[in-house]
């Protein structure tokens, strides 16, 4: 505000009378102070820009305090900032090379040589000056002379039609200019019925505040418009005065606005009026946008006068009512919007109402759905801009606000198949207006549906998952994924491979981690006459499995970014894993050779694989791959860890090992709580795969020296239950896992069936499982079978032989899947015994060594070490000795070798525990 | 009767072993029936499982036979009288003896033995320094678990003079023990034990077995032998496993030395070459530098452990071996008489 009035004055000392310059002197000398100080400070705040902008930035400045300084005829002032003007000019030579010499440049020039000769020519203000001033008068008339004969052409140009230089260009570069011209293409018609009619009228009817501004501001009585870009409206109207009319309407004319204009010129306040009550029904918002605009633009310029308050933040401004509204002028007004993006002050709510206005507007005045597309492309940008913050989660509001947009625009890009977006196109090769070629417009439509994807998990990330609010926010995932389906079919038609295969990933993303209730009922054929018409109709659909094979596919096919692959695959096999497609999701795990390389991938990937190592185990124990989901869930649990590997929650860790940077990062990854993996039933799921497996293998090598653990967490859960003083009902899901394992251990499968499948542990995890009945039948089997095993190894010492009936009546197994478990115990040498067709019973071997045999086993496998260390001591020495001193020693050597053979041939023997060859051995060697 | 009968098994032993103890001053050992009852009663009061018992041997020597006719036990250390003077308590207890007029002359100490394990460093230790003072001290080893067997196992050792040297002068290198050239079968001499009652004790010995009705537990002819077998096996296994490792450590060291013996011949080559090339030149020798300061020999591993080790495991073998051998006796004897029956 305060530069509209800086540059209003000097323009009007330049061209109107001069006659009152002295009255404003001393008043506006002060405030322009404080204006000035304010300029600065704005500048100095300002992001960074590109060269060109930046460069420009500061001719702008410069040329700012020289019209300061024009205006108060400080004329050292003048001539030291031209001299620095002229080194910065020189300074952007590369970027005026390019783009031309900037119109703002050519008009100061212009300008500052007019007001050079005007004060030359003004003898009696010369001899009123102080002699600084006069010697710095004469030589900056001198300067700007010889400067100025380089631009000879260029101010010709512009002296003979100053406005059109300005409106032309200068809107471009200007704007950065923090909004001192924001508004320059809306005062222009403004000024043009303005000035047709008398001021008082328009005072009256309108923006009584603005008048009163410029009432009270004597120095902005006599501004002038002729050339005046930055004017503002307010200032318009007060210092409006006949001459520039005339060339304003020539002008006005060949910016087609004549029929707007005229019709106002005769009917002026009527028909503003009634615009504004047009408005005022079609949107509220803009009206009160104007409304606003208008007041705070007079309003701050009254303000600035009386307190001189720097007005840091820009002023949003609408067109001037009644301005014709055609594309250009609206990108350029978008682009204003634009340049205020990012800055510091800039409000952003206020410019996303801005935005919307403006979409009003172009709406309203049918400017085609190319800027309506392009608008809605900044307002859905400048909507995820709103956070500063990286980590911060947008309100609930601004992401309503966003998908409406999203799906507006998607509505517009359904309807009008000529539009082209993409982010390749160029600023200058967009085709906003309507016309016969399709519109252009430059803008990723994917990437905003994809950051939007992005920002719904980021809400769902921080929002508490036990509230009402959670579940409110989870709703919005139902458009997410409509939007998603429909950027799905709109980039099918449109996009490229690449494009397709990230919207394709989105729409995976979004599916795979859903159990298909529908297809499951359908597979059990259940579906049909009960089901309500809603169920009906959403079983209409697609199967998932069916969607995310065909997205799958295509990403298979086509994808060259690794990542999108790698995904893809994890959620297909995850997909399969949930819907129990065992066997094709372990197929594509093993074909897909993840396993080898994921440790390179990001976290979020090794997040995601994870997850699907997970939920291929649990996937793996439903179908009672027990080993298979041992090996599945080893890796992940073992680590104890479970919760932050499967990016479920973090770890309590002390400050040294993550500061809070990284723990921020970590937080970022977290996978939102709809999409979380039960870790208790993980956890189930996997101790009582290890039990299966061990504590058979525990009863079958008793008293092998060498046995090993299968589950280390298992034993860990077992110790610390042997480790409890006094032994309760088991409580938790771990205490009920322990005590099954000790029933199992006694080959005890009725308690260990009621420890493990109970109403608790129903509860708390069988039942979360879609097919709870059927893995409880088979844990029911597994336990049965595995108890017969484990009773088998346990006491088949104490037996002679033992009825194959007997045994199926204890463990309840039908008599040919005992016959088998113990056939297959016999042919793995578990168990050593034969079976006895006609009797049907076992008949035990006893070949099990006792354990002093055992001992003994073991003793001979120490003397076999003890043996051959000492070899090699005696190896040495004969290799020390044999090398350094006896050379002709060799015999003895070769005769080490030869024994070295024996040796081997004893190691042989000895692993088959032949004490005879043993012995025969050890006499060889003494 | 039992101490006819330990005699005669004892004897045996005795009988086996003399042939080592040539230049010694004790050739025999006569143990007073006294004190072998004192031993086993010090045993089943004080002694459970692995733990030891020692207690003090008195006697005299006559000839170069060593008489031991009385003994008492070392009090049980614990805790709380960890100030406890031992030389001061044998001190007071021999005077004590002295005054009811029982021989005073301390000859050596008895302890128990679990599974035959004793020969380790403390025993050789203290023996040394017994044996060291006085000449003639022996150390008596009883093993109350194959006493519970059903046959007196009682043994005195003696260190070798060899063994004695050796210890004399600390030196357990590998070079200090193959100068000596001892082995473990040279460690310990055993020395033949007689047990001698008197006449009157024989008499009463004599009247007491006619009138006292048969024994109702034989133990001696117990079958069961897999518990005996395996405590031995273990224990024995636990020694494999200590020699192994010093088998390692000595292998070790035994490369070390060799590769430093190398560098060492190198070193001295090159120095060599060098000296002739200088002086070709005219130029003075290099000054003979220490080359045991160059290149430090490596810490050669102490071995008088793996000596005892291989004791102690030649001591488990003799065990087992006597075990088994009279365990299969008992087998085939209750074979045949199954068979009779």
């Amino acid at each position: 505000m305060s530069r509209f009035f800086a540059t209003g004055s000097d323009s009007e000392s330049e061209e109107s009378s001069s006659a009152d310059e002295i009255t404003p002197k001393a008043p506006g000398a002060t405030f322009k102070q404080s204006l000035l100080l304010s300029d600065d400070e704005e500048d100095t705040k300002r992001v960074v820009r590109s060269a060109k902008d930046k460069r420009f930035e500061e001719l702008t400045n410069l040329i700012k305090t020289i019209r300061n300084a024009m205006k108060i005829r400080d004329m050292s002032k003048c001539l030291e900032e031209f001299e620095q003007l002229c080194r910065a000019f020189l300074k952007s030579k590369n970027i005026v090379d390019k783009e031309g010499v900037p119109p703002f440049y050519i008009r100061l020039l212009a300008d500052l040589e007019d007001y050079l000769n005007q004060l030359w020519e003004d003898k009696e203000g010369k001899k009123k000056m102080n002699k600084n001033n006069a010697k710095a008068l004469s030589t900056l008339r001198q300067k700007i002379r010889k400067y100025n004969r380089d631009f000879e052409s260029e101010i010709a140009a512009y002296k003979e039609n100053p406005q059109e230089s300005a409106d032309e260009e200068e809107e471009e570069k200007e704007p950065e200019d923090s909004g001192s011209s924001s508004d320059s293409e809306g005062e222009v018609s403004s000024k043009s019925f303005l000035k047709k009619k008398p001021e008082a009228p328009s005072e009256a009817t309108k923006f009584l505040k603005s008048a009163k501004g410029s009432g009270d501001e004597s120095s902005s009585s006599d501004e002038d418009d002729d050339d005046d870009d930055d004017e503002d409206w307010g200032s318009d109207q007060s210092g409006s005065s006949g001459e520039t009319s005339d060339k304003e309407e020539g002008k006005t004319s060949s910016m087609s606005m004549l029929f707007l204009k005229k019709s106002q010129d005769t009917e002026k306040p009527g028909v503003r009026k009634e615009e504004r009550k047009k408005k005022l029904k079609q949107k509220e918002r803009i009206e009160e946008e104007a409304e606003e605009e208008g007041g705070e633009e007079a309003g701050g310029g009254w303000e600035k006068v009386k307190g001189g308050v720097p007005l840091v933040k820009e002023k949003p401004k609408m067109f001037a009512k009644g301005t014709e509204i055609n594309t250009a002028v609206v990108v350029k007004k978008l682009n204003e919007i634009l340049q205020a993006r990012g800055k510091k002050g800039t409000d952003r709510a206020a410019q996303i109402e801005l935005f919307h206005a403006l979409a009003a507007i172009a709406a309203e005045n049918n400017l085609g759905q190319g800027i309506l597309v392009k608008i809605k492309f900044n307002i859905i940008a400048s909507l995820y801009d709103y956070n500063p913050n990286l980590a911060a989660f947008m309100k609930p509001d601004m992401w309503k606000k966003c998908l409406d947009c999203i799906d507006e625009l998607l509505d517009i890009l359904f309807e009008h198949n000529n539009i082209f977006i993409g982010e390749n196109i160029a600023e200058d090769s967009e085709n906003l207006a309507v016309s016969d070629q399709p519109f252009r417009v430059r803008g990723c439509i994917l990437t905003l549906v994809e950051r939007m994807d992005e920002e719904f998990t980021k809400i769902m990330q921080n929002t508490d998952p036990h509230s009402q609010e959670y579940v409110d926010n989870l709703k919005d995932e139902g458009r997410v994924c409509g939007i998603v389906d429909r950027l799905l079919t709109y980039m099918e038609n449109k996009g490229s491979t690449e494009e397709i295969c990230r919207v394709y990933l989105r729409r995976i993303m979004h599916t795979y981690y859903k159990f298909d209730y529908k297809a499951h009922r359908r597979s059990l054929g259940l579906q049909g006459e009960t089901k309500s018409e809603q169920d009906q109709e959403e079983s209409e659909g697609e199967d998932s499995a069916v969607i995310m094979d065909r997205l799958c596919k295509f990403i298979y096919a086509k994808d060259r970014t690794d990542r999108i692959r790698t995904c893809a695959i994890l959620c297909h096999i995850y997909h399969h894993a949930l819907h129990s497609r065992w066997y094709q999701a372990r197929d594509l795990m093993l074909m897909s050779h993840l396993q080898d390389n994921i440790q390179h991938a990001d976290p979020p990937v090794q997040i995601l694989y994870n997850r699907t190592m997970v939920q291929l185990g649990i996937c793996a124990f439903r179908q009672g791959m027990i080993k298979d989901a041992h090996n599945a869930l080893l890796d992940i649990q073992s680590s104890g860890r479970a919760k932050e590997l499967l990016g479920q929650g973090l770890l309590m860790r002390n400050m040294q090992e993550r500061n809070a940077e990284q723990e921020k990062i970590e937080k970022r990854r977290q996978v939102p709580f709809h999409m979380h993996i039960n870790l208790e039933l993980l956890e189930c799921v996997y101790l009582v795969s290890a039990m299966l497996l061990e504590i058979p293998y525990m009863a079958a090598h008793e008293f092998d020296a060498r046995r090993r653990m299968i589950s280390k967490q298992f034993h860990h859960q077992l110790r610390v239950g042997e480790r409890q003083p006094l032994l309760g009902p088991p409580e938790s899901m771990r205490e009920h896992v322990v005590a099954a394992s000790k029933a199992m251990k006694m080959g005890d499968w009725r308690t260990c069936h009621s420890f493990i499948i109970n109403e608790k542990m129903n509860s708390k995890v069988w039942d979360l499982f879609p097919e709870a009945q059927r893995v409880r039948e088979m844990l029911v089997r597994k336990i049965q079978e595995e108890s017969l095993r484990t009773y088998l190894f346990t006491y088949s010492s104490v037996y002679d032989s033992i009825s194959m009936a007997t045994l199926s009546e204890m463990f309840e197994l039908e008599m040919p899947t005992v016959h088998s478990i113990i056939s297959k115990m016999i042919i793995n040498e578990e168990l050593m015994a034969s079976l006895d067709q006609p009797t049907q019973t076992v008949v035990m071997h006893r070949t099990e060594p006792t354990s002093l045999q055992n001992m003994a086993l073991q003793l001979a496998e120490k003397l076999g070490n003890l043996v051959e260390n000492n070899e090699r001591v005696f190896d040495l020495k004969q290799g020390v000795y044999g090398g350094y001193f006896n050379r002709d020693q060799k015999g003895g050597y070769q005769q080490k070798q030869s024994y070295q053979r024996d040796q081997k041939s004893y190691q042989q023997k000895q692993s088959g525990y032949q004490r005879g060859g043993y012995r025969n051995q050890n006499q060889g060697n003494y | 009767m039992a101490s006819r009968k330990e005699s005669s098994s004892v004897s045996s032993t005795a009988m086996a072993s003399t042939g080592g103890t040539l230049d010694s001053p004790v050739k025999q050992i006569q143990i007073e029936g006294l004190v072998v009852l004192k031993i086993i009663k010090h045993y089943q009061e004080e002694g459970q499982g692995s733990e030891v018992v020692q207690g003090v041997l008195l006697g005299l020597v006559v000839d170069d036979r060593l008489e031991i006719t009385n003994c008492f036990p070392f009090p049980q250390h614990t805790e709380d009288d960890a100030d406890f003077d031992e030389v001061q308590y044998q001190m007071e207890m021999m005077r004590s003896l002295r005054h009811v007029n029982i021989d005073h002359l301390h000859v050596g100490w008895y302890q128990s033995t679990y599974y035959g394990s004793f020969v380790s460093r403390a025993l050789l230790d203290s023996q040394f320094s017994y044996q060291h003072a006085i000449e003639e001290s022996v150390v008596l080893i009883y093993d109350p678990i194959k006493t519970a067997q059903g046959s007196l196992s009682l043994k005195a050792y003696r260190l070798t003079p060899k063994l004695m040297e050796i210890c004399k002068e600390k030196d357990f290198t590998p070079e200090g023990l193959k100068k000596a050239n001892i082995g473990f079968e040279q460690m310990f001499e055993e020395v033949p034990i007689v047990i001698k009652n008197s006449h009157l004790i024989n008499v009463l010995m004599w009247e007491l077995e006619d009138k006292s009705t048969v024994a109702d537990k034989h133990e001696l002819l117990n079958l069961s032998s897999s518990n005996h077998l395996e405590k031995s096996l273990q224990l024995l296994m636990d020694r494999v496993d200590d020699m192994s490792q010093d088998i390692v450590k000595y292998n070790t060291y035994s490369r070390n030395l060799s590769k430093q013996q190398q560098q060492k011949h190198q070193y001295l080559q090159r120095r060599q070459q060098e000296n002739a090339q200088r002086q070709s030149r005219g130029e003075p020798p290099l000054p003979e530098e220490d080359i045991s300061k160059l290149f430090k020999p490596p810490q050669p591993p102490p071995r008088m452990d793996t000596l005892l080790i291989a004791g102690q495991i030649n001591n488990y073998c003799q065990n087992v071996k006597e075990f088994t051998s009279q365990n299969l006796g008992k087998l085939f004897m209750a074979e045949a008489l199954q068979g009779h029956n």
